[in-house]
This record gives structure tokens, C-alpha cells and sequence, in this order.
């Protein structure tokens, strides 16, 4: 690593408070592998990633871990539950272990995760593995920034239909049926999520990537190293493929736009202290106002004109 | 019940964060969750990391979660040996600024001997949230 581990863990805090990366730390991004690891709540996600760390250090991989949980909507705090189940790398000088609280971001990442992203890249890790918050049917943002997503699942989600729906389910390049270890309903589940292809198996060509279904169970520690190399055969196939340059290009323009949007909530919410636009939002609370007319009169008192 | 939801997007002040774990074997986990989960009510970002950490473990995670401070629990009589070891390393670390308290079975004798050693507090049964919240906002160094 070039940078030392207490330089690194300031500059997160630093980029976590909505401070710029240092732009001259910016050119030299791009070399880290970004692994992105989603599903809902409870599913194994973090077991998993404790267990991969494993497979990624055998083969001498420095790996950067960002373990985003959700921020209380209530009292602003929260409680960051994820690195207890990987704490036993702490000491480990190759792991990076980063809890992220989303600070009221949606979309299953945080304001500033695709900087934090890029700190650990210049840092030097190999791979860097973005776990989201558990996830429900909606919240599919590391798409935007990861490389590879790996959906997480376990057995007795949902059936067909659930797996028919748009959102978490289109977004895996790998999907992982972890929990495997509870034997109840895992055949159907595993075929439901795979559409029927063979469960387990990575068979793809370099032109079209077959989305496989990996058998995990992070309990008993099976199908690690094959869910290991589902993840390294997707990342051949997005060399080989031209895709991971299209995909990077992709990543780069939305986290510009996400930025500019967050700057843009933040004006707003300022703008809106304003007594002339408070005044306009008790309106519509007494039903005096509609919301798109309070809108129209937001604007002028925003930006000065109807945009 | 009012949300944070508005207020906590323009609050640009990072809100206080503290790592709650347990050294050594000492399984008794309720006491450590319930701080831990108050703290969160509290508005407080609060890394868990349970049961049977080494002191090596909690400082390293110290460390990389760039925490405010640390609260070690302890029920099963292990606590001067593995907050002595926290301590020691903390100081090898040159990790400065990060508060450190405790709380769970502690005798008083064993409460002044901790304090010697730079632990800021020791909360004992009976306890309340409120006070251990208090305590923490009082004592954090803003980073």
C-alpha cells in the first residue's frame, strides 16, 4: 500500500463529511478490481465477504472492505453491525475494514461511498468490496459503482414472480444462494433464481456472460472458492469483452450526477429555511396549497424563475 | 416523533462515533447490545463488534473505523487484564484522542486502578443511557 493505514482511515472521515477526494489522488484511480455485494437483510452478506477475504489473501490480494448500514431516519445514529463479522482480519495489514453509516443516502450506498471507493484504489488494494445495505426490491445503486455485483439470496425469498420483478434481481452478474446449509425448499429456490440453467456452474463465452447461480453456504463454509472464481471469470469476461471499460465510463458520469445532485438537495433544504418558503410548505400541510402549485412558488423563491 | 431525516441531510457535523466490544472469552453479550443500541438512539454511529475480540482486534479496528471512542464491557472478571492490554495499546498506537470507557461487573478497587490507567469511566449496574449518552458528548473530542 502507498498510503500508510492512518493517513487512509482520516481521509475516509474526512471524504465520509462530504469533503472532496484531493483531485491529484483522482488520476490515479482505476486499478482497483470493485466488488460490489448486495441482498437483503440477514441473508449472509458480511459472512460471506469474511469468508472471501480468506480466498482473496490466499492469493496474496490486498482487499479494501466498505460495510454500509443504514442510518436511523429517527435519531440520526446507527448501529454498524457488519465488521463484528469479519473483525477477526482487523489485524491483518492487508485488510482495509470501513463500517459507513448512509447518513440518510438511498439507494443502498452513502453520499460518499464512490470517493471512499477511489481512496482505497489509490491506497493500492487489489480489490475493493462494496457490501450496500440489506437491500429490498429497489435500492440497486451499486450497479453505478461496482465492477461485478454479486447478489446474495437464501432460500424461501419468494417464487418465480419475485424473481420475475424488475430492480435487485436484474442488477446481479453473479447470484449467490447463500444458507444452503437449510435444507428446506433449496433445490426449488436455486432454480427459480437461475431461471432453470444448471446451479453452481460457470459456463460463459467472451462475447455473452451467462449469469451464474453459486450454492454458498457461509456456515459451513462451502462454495466459497467457487463463488471466488464466478467472480474473477466475470471480471475476464468484462476485460475480454470491452465491457469494463464501458462500464467504468458509466460509473464515472453517475457519480458526477450524484454529486450534483446531492449539492442540489443540499441548496434546497437550505433554500426551504427561508420564512417565505416555509410559510408555502404550512400551506399545503392546511390543504390551502396542491404540492405542484407550492412547487411552481418554491421555485421562484429557489432559483428565481419557473424551472 | 419527530424524523432526522431533513436535519441530519444539512448537518454537516459528523455525529459521534464509538466502537462497543467485548475482549477476551467473556460470552455476556445483553449488557454491550443495550449501549450499544442506546447509543444509536442517541444519534451516536456505533461499530459493534461483539463478543471475543482480542485487544489487538479492537484497537486495529479502532483504528480503521477512526472511531471517538471505545467502550469495553466486561462480566466475567477478565476486564484488567484485557482493557490493561487495550490501554497499552493504545499507547503504542500513539492513538490519541479516543476516549475510553467501561461498563459492566467491576469492583470499585479495580474501578480506581482503571482510571490510572487512562479510562475515562466506568459505568456500573444501574447505569442509564441518558447518562452514559451525556457522558460521551461531554467528553468526545470534536474531530
Amino acid at each position: 500500500m502507498t498510503m500508510q493505514g492512518r493517513e487512509l482511515t482520516k481521509l475516509v472521515t474526512r471524504l465520509e463529511s462530504g469533503e472532496p477526494l484531493p483531485s491529484e489522488l483522482y488520476t490515479h484511480t482505476g486499478k482497483a478490481r470493485i466488488i460490489g455485494i448486495t441482498g437483503p437483510p440477514g441473508v449472509g452478506k458480511s459472512s460471506l465477504i469474511d469468508l472471501l477475504i480468506d480466498e482473496l489473501r490466499k492469493q496474496d490480494k490486498t482487499v479494501g472492505v466498505l460495510a454500509i448500514d443504514p442510518t436511523s431516519p429517527i435519531s440520526g445514529g446507527a448501529l454498524l453491525g457488519d465488521r463484528l463479522r469479519m473483525q477477526r482480519h482487523s489485524e491483518d495489514g492487508g485488510v482495509f475494514i470501513r463500517s459507513l453509516a448512509t447518513r440518510h443516502h438511498h439507494g443502498g450506498l452513502t453520499d460518499s461511498t464512490s470517493q471512499i471507493v477511489h481512496a482505497l484504489d489509490t491506497a493500492g488494494f487489489d480489490i475493493v468490496i462494496v457490501e450496500t445495505v440489506g437491500t429490498g426490491q429497489d435500492e440497486v445503486e451499486v450497479a453505478e459503482v461496482a465492477d461485478t455485483v454479486a447478489v446474495v439470496l437464501m432460500p424461501e425469498l419468494g417464487d418465480e414472480i419475485q424473481r420475475a420483478k424488475s430492480g435487485l434481481m436484474e442488477i446481479a452478474d453473479v447470484l449467490v444462494m447463500n444458507k444452503t446449509d437449510l435444507q428446506v425448499g433449496v433445490a426449488a429456490s436455486v432454480t427459480d433464481a437461475n431461471s432453470g440453467r444448471a446451479a453452481g456452474t460457470v459456463a460463459t463465452t467472451m462475447a455473452v456472460w451467462q449469469r451464474p447461480t453459486i450454492h454458498t453456504s457461509a456456515k459451513n463454509g462451502e462454495g466459497i472458492t467457487t463463488l471466488c472464481g464466478a467472480l474473477d471469470a466475470h471480471h475476464a469476461y468484462l476485460v475480454a469483452s470491452g465491457n469494463l471499460a464501458r462500464r467504468r465510463e458509466r460509473a464515472a458520469r453517475a457519480e458526477v450526477i450524484r454529486l450534483l445532485q446531492s449539492r442540489m438537495t443540499m441548496s434546497i433544504l437550505h433554500a426551504l429555511e427561508a420564512p417565505q418558503a416555509q410559510s408555502i410548505l404550512t400551506d399545503v400541510a392546511k390543504r390551502k396549497l396542491d404540492p405542484h402549485d407550492a412547487v411552481q412558488k418554491l421555485s421562484k423563491v429557489i432559483w428565481g424563475s419557473n424551472k | 416523533m419527530e424524523f432526522a431525516l431533513t436535519k441530519g441531510r444539512m448537518n454537516s457535523t459528523r455525529p459521534i462515533k464509538v466502537l462497543i466490544a467485548k475482549a477476551g472469552l467473556d460470552g455476556h453479550e445483553r449488557g454491550a447490545l443495550v449501549v450499544a443500541m442506546g447509543l444509536r438512539d442517541a444519534g451516536m454511529e456505533v461499530v459493534y463488534t461483539g463478543i471475543r475480540n482480542t485487544p489487538e482486534q479492537i484497537v486495529a479496528a479502532a483504528i480503521q473505523e477512526d472511531v471517538n471512542a471505545i467502550g469495553l464491557s466486561s462480566l466475567s472478571g477478565g476486564h484488567m487484564v484485557q482493557f490493561s492490554r487495550v490501554m497499552e495499546l493504545l499507547k503504542k498506537e500513539k492513538l490519541k484522542g479516543v476516549l475510553v470507557f467501561a461498563g459492566g461487573i467491576i469492583p470499585d478497587d479495580d474501578v480506581k486502578k482503571l482510571k490510572k490507567l487512562g479510562i475515562k469511566e466506568v459505568f456500573g449496574p444501574g447505569s442509564t443511557i441518558a447518562g452514559i449518552a451525556e457522558f460521551l458528548r461531554k467528553n468526545v473530542q470534536a474531530k
